[in-house]
């Protein structure tokens, strides 16, 4: 007897890890708010650590409209551009 | 057990009996906890050929991972869960209808909220295929009702890799993650059908999908107004545990609905009763901890809807927002309130027409 497959055939995207940083001394942080209730504060909060602790600038807070969807690329590609790194989280 | 892989769809071969069969889904992560039928290779291509189109066609498309719902991929879901092939087109249908981005089927799969997919089904197909409408209206007992909801929980499943723990993060879940298809009562009900209302020609049936959080019984044997028996069900709308800016459907038990219908009141004026009505002041809302100025803003602010009272929380954004049909048994004044899972700014109610071959 033949089953068949009860899942999707088609291949699960492709993604790739983001090299390691080597050092975070004095890089430049992007936030990534998803509108949750207090997810602003609790992001920034976070990034000051990175701030005091490593030097490090925060040079851009983008916003998601939607906490459950994925981020528009339009938003990821600018803040690509602006940062070195990003911090995002939940922050319910 | 021998195990060889021979085309491209085909998962294995073995000579094995019902239940060895039984217990090589589960072995695989296949089920939703309960025994499912073997889907073989004759079952799934009845069930394909319920729909005209090729088995390839894509239906649907997961937002996050583009992992695709093929109508062979739902074929075989909907044999494993029970379906006969009259019932595909409704699920084809339901999924058609999830696939719009502002149904957002990944978040309402993935979110804490714990949300399922419920199906209510509207038009003379519900009585073709057999659906209930009526009597234990969301228990268990009718194929169609049970195994249409099943098949489509063990997409979200199989297909788009929802799954529990690890891409569906549900603090509790609710029992329609198992099963959550009705059909809408259509004997007796003073209204236009949904699938009339959401303006499907004459003689189409359509499927309604919304990201409903669980189930609330309203109880009212003693109101015998609009107003009382309304009025019952707007609380447990706004109940503070349930209160957000979220869609709402309401499904009238037939003795609810005839003093509504007796009285002459539309579907239209019940909407705006209950959106009206279904409200928390500011200030209770401050007092339980959920009140925020941005769903505050986004209720009162620029294109608010004139019911909207200035110093309240309603639930939804307008009266649009909450469905109200009829459904269940002849006897008792039981209605029930389905909350929403929580929404963005997209629709998690969307509907499509069932397209029958």
């Amino acid at each position: 007897m033949q089953l068949y497959s009860p899942m999707s055939t088609t291949p699960k995207r492709k993604s790739v890890r983001a090299p390691v940083l080597s050092s975070i001394d004095g890089l430049r942080i992007g936030v990534l708010e998803n509108g949750k209730l207090n997810a602003e504060e609790m992001l920034n909060e976070f990034a000051s650590l990175f701030v005091q602790r490593h030097g490090c600038t925060v040079r851009t807070l983008a916003h998601k409209s939607n906490a459950s969807a994925p981020a528009p690329s339009a938003t990821l590609v600018k803040v690509a551009q602006e940062v070195d790194f990003l911090i995002t989280g939940l922050g319910d | 057990m021998a195990v060889v892989t021979q085309r491209e769809f085909v998962a294995e071969e073995a000579a094995l009996g019902a239940r060895e069969l039984m217990e090589y889904c589960y072995e695989r992560g296949w089920t939703d906890g309960l025994p499912v039928v073997p889907p073989t290779i004759d079952r799934v291509k009845a069930m394909v050929a319920a729909d005209r189109r090729p088995a390839e066609t894509v239906i649907a498309q997961h937002p996050a991972t583009g992992l695709d719902l093929s109508l062979h991929a739902a074929a075989v879901n909907a044999v494993m869960a029970g379906c006969l092939p009259d019932y595909f087109p409704v699920l084809v249908a339901a999924f058609e209808a999830m696939n719009r981005p502002e149904f957002n089927f990944h978040g309402s799969t993935a979110s804490t909220g714990g949300s399922a997919p419920l199906l209510v089904v509207s038009g003379p197909l519900t009585d073709e295929i057999g659906m209930n409408a009526d009597v234990n209206l969301f228990g268990p007992g009718n194929r169609a009702n049970a195994t249409i909801g099943r098949a489509t929980r063990l997409i979200l499943r199989n297909v788009f890799q929802m799954l529990p723990g690890i891409s569906d993060k549900s603090t509790q879940g609710n029992p329609g993650k198992y099963s959550f298809c009705i059909a809408e009562r259509s004997r007796g009900n003073p209204w236009p059908l949904l699938c009339e209302a959401q303006g499907y020609p004459k003689g189409t049936s359509s499927v309604t999908a919304y990201a409903g959080g669980g189930f609330c019984n309203v109880e009212n044997h003693g109101g015998n107004t609009p107003e009382q028996v309304l009025a019952s069900v707007a609380d447990a709308m706004a109940n503070y545990g349930c209160i957000t800016l979220g869609q709402s459907v309401v499904i009238l038990a037939p003795e609810h609905m005839k003093i509504i219908g007796d009285a002459g009141w539309t579907r239209e004026r019940a909407q705006d009763f209950l959106f009206s009505q279904a409200k928390r002041s500011v200030e209770g809302m401050t007092d339980v901890g959920k009140y925020r100025d941005r769903e505050y803003d986004t209720q009162h602010g620029d294109g608010a809807h004139a019911l909207a009272e200035q110093g309240f929380i309603h639930r939804g954004l307008t009266p649009q927002d909450i469905l109200i049909t009829m459904g269940g048994g002849d006897a008792g004044g039981h209605s029930c309130f389905i909350p929403s899972w929580s929404r963005g700014r997209g629709s998690i109610m969307q509907h499509a027409a069932i397209k029958r071959s």
